[in-house]
């Protein structure tokens, strides 16, 4: 287990390393004009030359890279455009000239509310996912089985601001069943925070539970026809116990590394649901980054969200490895 | 008279219904069946756009609420109830502009679909030619390109969307020039195709990797067949159904992705008619006039909708063993 955690640490070292390069080279390399899309449609010639400057344009595209890594693992200094010097700490992942902040710093103050929409997402798309998906396959083929597949495919096809925005004016508007989606800090008031962030949280969750539902539901039939099921289901063990004790660990690998790549994402920031319930969190930062053309804030978003995802799916991949001893062995 | 069962007989009249064609399996399977007349309906609304525009007697540009005084009240909203909804404007008119909504639907049929269609074609052919040459070719090239798709991968869709839709068109527009409609296009297929390929190459690499080994490629191999004739005859039409399944799907994922790029203002702009653009604009005024929303939130919903059961059905009628 610890040869293969090992390497399986390695491997997404190396894949963040190469995460890094491609995001550098997608966004520092690639626009026409990166000071330009730096500093934003209202800097004048003069503030441009000095990000041209201080982001180190004129030098040699790799030293380029080699400073902006030096600068996320060490921390480094960065000029401003009216002539100041910040020290941007590590993790340093460029400043924003438009916000005249350093990019991480900006990006931490919006984490909470990610953080918090999406433990709640998670949550209810573990229950509903796993719930649809266990008893669709418990009933596989009846009409409960073509209900829940129906439902869930309504989840798959639904896009999250339309159902965002008809759930907010049924459950909002018109009842006022729920509160209108805000976000208080838990620490201040706990009921608050999890009534303002609960649609968003079913909304997201639900949306996010259909791939999981659809997922579980097959490796669960999969899994249900193994051999080693049918001979606890001969030797007596009832069905419901049989399945929780020994199909559900069989059919959990899979399930497992799709929960690490949704949790990752995730973190990475909720764009749309952000947006749509006004939540100040880190995918609605890096939209309005895009639409205000702040690429050093847009380039440190991509890479804290894959930063997440390498390290989740890692995760995910290690707690598969500890259910199978067949994956960590091979 | 009894009928006499001969062992050498013709085969019989009446085809075996065992094994029907796959098209056949699709059109028994009622959903399947359904889904296809959706999805036709909507591709046939997309090419009669304007001969309907015609029909109706409205097009997609025109402000008629701020041309014909009485639709709009003074705060931009349709004066009749449900939007505005009337025998002029059966689906009302939309709120501001006082555009008709109904021809605008309609053409942003045809937006969506272009879209889609063409990064599906992009994207489906890309996956098959690195898909099919890395499982083939296997060794380095084999590990390199896992190496490749784990790293792009890492990156979130949607955020990569959303960031490199600017990037790529700061490169193909010149600063402050006038982006022609076309490029808007153009940005976003080239957006979709630049990591959509990934997933369709990956999932034939693992499958040509396995088909590498059997012996018919083998037998191939031995009578003295070149590369290209075991790719192109041998590999690809046992990929076939995989490759149809897969583009099936890939329609549904790029409508609801350009919807959300135009959504979020990154995608396709003013005046080009565009679903996602709708409902970000009837999400502004959905309190006061929630019908200009439900339109094309009902419309995108139903085609994406009608698209994924389609896939289904075709990965069924194509695979009978993968059960319901």
């Amino acid at each position: 287990m610890l040869s293969f955690a090992l390497r399986r640490t390695l491997q997404a070292l190396a894949v963040l390393v190469a995460v890094s390069a491609a995001a550098f080279a997608l966004f520092y390399a690639a626009p026409a004009d990166p000071a330009r899309a730096a500093c934003g449609p209202r800097c004048d010639n003069g503030q441009v030359a000095a990000v041209r400057q201080s982001m180190g344009l004129d030098q040699p595209l790799l030293t380029q890279y080699t400073d902006y890594l030096a600068g996320v693992v060490t921390g480094r200094d960065i000029g401003d455009v009216d002539g100041s010097v910040i020290h941007c700490d590590a993790p340093c992942l460029g400043y924003s000239y438009r916000l005249h902040q350093p990019v991480t710093e900006a990006l931490v103050d919006h984490l909470p509310v990610t953080f918090s929409l999406a433990a709640g997402a998670l949550a209810v798309l573990l229950v509903l996912g796993l719930g649809t998906g266990f008893v669709s396959a418990l009933r596989h083929g009846g009409r409960t089985d073509r209900l829940l597949s129906g439902f869930t495919l309504v989840g798959a096809s639904v896009q999250i601001y339309f159902l965002g925005y008809v759930a907010q004016w049924a459950l909002v508007y018109s009842t006022g069943l729920l509160p209108l989606p805000s976000y208080t800090p838990p620490a201040e008031d706990l009921a608050a925070w999890a009534g303002g962030m609960l649609l968003p949280w079913l909304v997201l969750g639900f949306v996010n539970s259909a791939v999981f539902a659809r997922l579980s539901r097959s490796q669960l039939l999969e899994t249900m026809n193994e051999e080693y099921v049918r001979t606890a289901r001969g030797k007596g063990l009832g069905r419901l116990r049989a399945h929780l004790k020994y199909t559900s660990r069989g059919a959990a690998g899979p399930l497992v590394q799709l929960l690490g790549l949704e949790t990752g994402a995730l973190l990475g920031g909720a764009v749309i649901t952000e947006t749509v319930f006004g939540l100040n969190g880190v995918g609605r930062f890096t939209a309005e980054a895009v639409s205000g053309q702040d690429l050093p804030a847009v380039v440190g978003a991509v890479l804290l969200a894959a930063c997440f995802v390498v390290l989740f799916v890692a995760l995910a991949d290690l707690v598969v490895a500890w259910l199978d001893p067949r994956i960590r062995l091979s | 008279m009894a009928v006499v069962e001969t062992a050498a007989g013709p085969a019989p009249a009446v085809p075996a219904p065992a094994a029907p064609r796959p098209l056949g399996r699709l059109l028994r399977d009622r959903v399947g069946a359904a889904a296809l007349a959706v999805v036709l309906l909507f591709l046939l609304l997309a090419l009669a756009a304007p001969l309907i525009a015609a029909l109706y007697g409205k097009n997609p540009a025109e402000h008629y609420g701020q041309n014909t005084p009485g639709l709009l009240s003074d705060g931009g909203l349709p004066v009749l109830p449900n939007g505005g909804i009337s025998g002029d404007f059966w689906f009302g008119l939309e709120p501001g502009l006082g555009r008709d909504v109904l021809t605008q639907l309609l053409y942003g049929i045809r937006t969506s679909l272009l879209i889609a269609f063409a990064s599906a074609a992009v994207t489906t052919t890309l996956g098959v030619l690195a898909g099919v040459a890395v499982g083939y070719l296997g060794g380095i090239t084999d590990r390199l390109f896992g190496f490749l798709a784990n790293v792009l991968l890492a990156f979130p869709t949607l955020l990569l969307l959303l960031a490199l839709s600017p990037v790529v068109q700061s490169r193909l527009v010149d600063p402050g020039a006038a982006e022609p409609e076309w490029m808007q296009f153009l940005v976003l297929i080239l957006v979709f195709s630049a990591f959509g390929w990934i997933p369709l190459a990956l999932s034939l690499r693992a499958t040509v990797r396995s088909l590498r080994e059997r012996d018919f490629v083998q037998s191939a191999r031995a009578q003295g067949a070149g590369r290209f004739h075991v790719v192109v005859h041998e590999l690809l039409p046992n990929v076939r159904s995989q490759l149809l399944v897969h583009a099936t799907m890939a329609v549904p994922t790029f409508v609801a992705s350009e919807a959300v790029l135009s959504f979020l203002g990154v995608g396709i702009t003013e005046p080009i008619p565009d679903w996602g653009r709708m409902i970000s604009r009837g999400s502004e005024v959905f309190q006061a006039d929630p019908t200009y929303m439900v339109f094309p939130g009902v419309a995108l919903l139903l085609f994406v909708l009608a698209f994924n059961l389609l896939g289904d059905a075709v990965r069924d009628a194509l695979d009978p063993r993968a059960g319901r």
